[in-house]
């Protein structure tokens, strides 16, 4: 029992791995706080419940099809977001950049009930994945499974591309001294736009990904943005594989948490994440910065 | 671009017909109007204590609503659970408030910007999920519920006219603090910690007096807003409530006292009105802050105060 929560728990964590991972990614580069990468994620579920119901009900590669281009649609909102609102308060007031994805998240929640209503929408299971697999004795959902192999492919993906390619050189430049980067003659608009562009895809993608798990409201925002803070704040702002850690040991946590202190587990959770920011901010000079 | 008022005075002359003002629609508009104006007066309060933080400490708290959830459960749980009389549960919300944002602030006064606004979100959804989960003591999602007669059973005009009262005489003493030599080492800390430090002050402390003083005036308005509903759910500690404040303050004018008045007022008439026509309301606040946030960053107290320079010098 304990081991079927562990690996559960490890699946939902890679879960939680797909939407912390465009939020510290977008952080560590523009030090950007998007709240509205929740909506992003709702948007990007609702979009391909939207789209699924093109192709043949149930279909591998309709399902896939449609996530990805909910992706990119949530993708090219978020830059336009970027262009548009971002830039002209990058350097402005602590509050401001705090506020302003805020006023997303107010317009989007409003937008998706226009769109889709205030009842729940649920997105069908494609039948390749449905079913569980049997391992060790105990039975695991396949469509699980599958995601976490999503998950691993992004990981990889994401770690090709900062380690090996010029573009990665310069978001880890970036992310180490921006006014240095800029210094060198590289535009940093630019790498803003495409780093708030590839947040907002992997927001979408984890919405489209994890639609056929449950129901799919206009309140989901809200969850998902506090769940994303958690692991991004356990796995220090910013950091990749922070985030990679953090996830599947909230994810493990979840798991054996229903298991023996079902109401506890979420108090639980955020005293970690409370007690990761005190303990990170004894080493450090607090006063200013 | 921070407050600037000129003198330490009360602006009599903007205060007396403001309170008058407000006695007057409350005594004329009827009943449904004065529970109208009562909502728009608590959110004053609660959006005002958050100005303190963030006008004036330069703290961005993400988690202020705890306190405001904490004045409502401090006054319905002693209430519902121990039977207490109503004047202890008055007294013991705000105290309850105070206390949160004390052992709270004291953690979170260690860090600064992000961290500290972080901090802050995780220490409120504590309070949130103790609300929600302990079922057997708090209801949870269904909240504690018939403790006392909404309104202490008087009339909505004259509810509303105590809560006028008691609002107005916490934003003076606010007004006073913010006046006072704390007042000015919250402002001096908030905008420089270090010449603050070297001038003897420390930063900590100061931010949590700060802190402590915002906590215990948003548990008042909680504590009101619970008298007002006659009940207490674990929302008022959520994190909709404090992003609620968060927009005020934007809205209203970040760097002024006004802010948190003038927001809450356009805030909470907006979610009145707006929704009692489109359902959309949200999306028409989430256009006006962006409006502000990028026509008139200093918000709607900034743009009255530049419209009174331009009026001021062509008289001049």
């Amino acid at each position: 029992m304990v081991a079927v929560q562990i690996v559960n728990g490890l699946m939902e964590g890679m879960m939680l791995f797909l939407i912390a991972s465009g939020l510290t990614l977008i952080f560590g580069i523009t030090r950007i706080v998007n709240f509205a990468h929740g909506s992003l994620y709702m948007l990007g579920a609702f979009l391909t419940y939207q789209l699924v119901s093109h192709f043949a009900p149930g279909s591998l590669g309709g399902f896939a099809a449609s996530v990805l281009l909910a992706a990119l649609a949530v993708a090219a909102l978020g830059t336009l977001f970027e262009i548009l609102v971002l830039r002209r308060i990058y350097g402005a007031d602590d509050l401001m950049q705090l506020i302003i994805t805020v006023a997303l998240v107010l317009v989007l929640r409003d937008v998706v009930q226009m769109a889709w209503g205030r009842n729940d929408v649920v997105v069908q299971m494609p039948d390749a994945l449905a079913g569980a697999l049997r391992i060790g004795g105990s039975y695991f959902p396949v469509f699980q499974l599958a995601i976490f192999g999503a998950g691993l492919a992004v990981l990889a993906v994401m770690v090709a591309v900062i380690r090996y390619t010029r573009a990665g050189i310069l978001l880890r430049a970036a992310t180490d001294d921006r006014g240095m980067v800029a210094l060198l003659g590289i535009n940093q608009a630019r790498i803003f736009t495409a780093v708030f562009a590839v947040g907002s895809f992997l927001a979408g993608l984890a919405g489209g990904l994890a639609s056929p798990f449950g129901n799919i409201n206009y309140l989901l925002d809200t969850t998902v943005i506090v769940t994303a803070f958690i692991v991004v704040v356990i796995g220090g702002l910013g950091n990749l594989y922070g985030a990679l850690a953090a996830a599947l040991a909230v994810g493990v946590l979840k798991g054996l948490g229903v298991l023996y202190y079902p109401r506890l587990s979420m108090v639980l959770i955020f005293l970690i994440m409370a007690g990761v920011l005190v303990v990170r901010s004894l080493g450090r000079q607090t006063v200013g910065k | 671009m921070r407050p600037a008022e000129s003198s330490g005075a009360v602006q009599w002359r903007l205060v007396v017909p403001a309170v008058l003002g407000a006695l007057a629609l409350l005594a004329t508009l009827g009943q449904g109007a004065a529970l109208v104006i009562t909502d728009v007066l608590i959110m004053v309060l609660f959006a005002s204590s958050l100005n303190l933080l963030t006008s004036y400490g330069g703290m961005v708290s993400f988690g202020h609503a705890a306190y405001f959830g904490l004045g409502a459960y401090g006054l319905a749980l002693p209430l519902a659970k121990l039977g207490l009389p109503l004047w202890a549960g008055l007294a013991l919300g705000p105290l309850a408030a105070a206390l949160g944002a004390l052992a709270i602030g004291a953690l979170c006064v260690r860090l600064t910007h992000i961290y500290f606004a972080m901090l802050t979100l995780a220490c409120s959804e504590i309070v949130f999920t103790i609300l929600f989960q302990a079922y057997d003591y708090t209801g949870g999602d269904t909240g504690i519920t018939k403790f006392m007669a909404p309104r202490l059973g008087l009339d909505p005009r004259l509810y509303g006219a105590l809560v006028l009262a008691i609002v107005s005489a916490c934003l003076l003493l606010l007004w006073k603090v913010v006046r006072s030599p704390i007042g000015l080492a919250i402002r001096a800390v908030g905008e420089e910690p270090h010449r603050a430090a070297a001038l003897g002050y420390s930063p900590r402390m100061v931010q949590l007096v700060a802190f402590v003083i915002a906590g215990t005036l948003a548990g008042v308005a909680g504590t009101l807003f619970a008298v007002y509903q006659g009940n207490a759910f674990p929302d008022y500690a959520g994190i909709g409530f404090t992003i609620d404040a968060l927009v005020m303050v934007v809205i209203g004018g970040l760097h002024s006292f006004a802010g948190g008045v003038y927001g809450a007022v356009i805030y909470t008439l907006l979610k009145t009105f707006v929704s009692r026509y489109v359902t959309e309301w949200e999306l028409v606040i989430g256009l006006i802050l962006l409006a502000v946030v990028l026509v008139s960053p200093a918000g709607v107290a900034g743009g009255l105060g530049r419209l009174g320079h331009a009026l001021g010098r062509r008289s001049a």
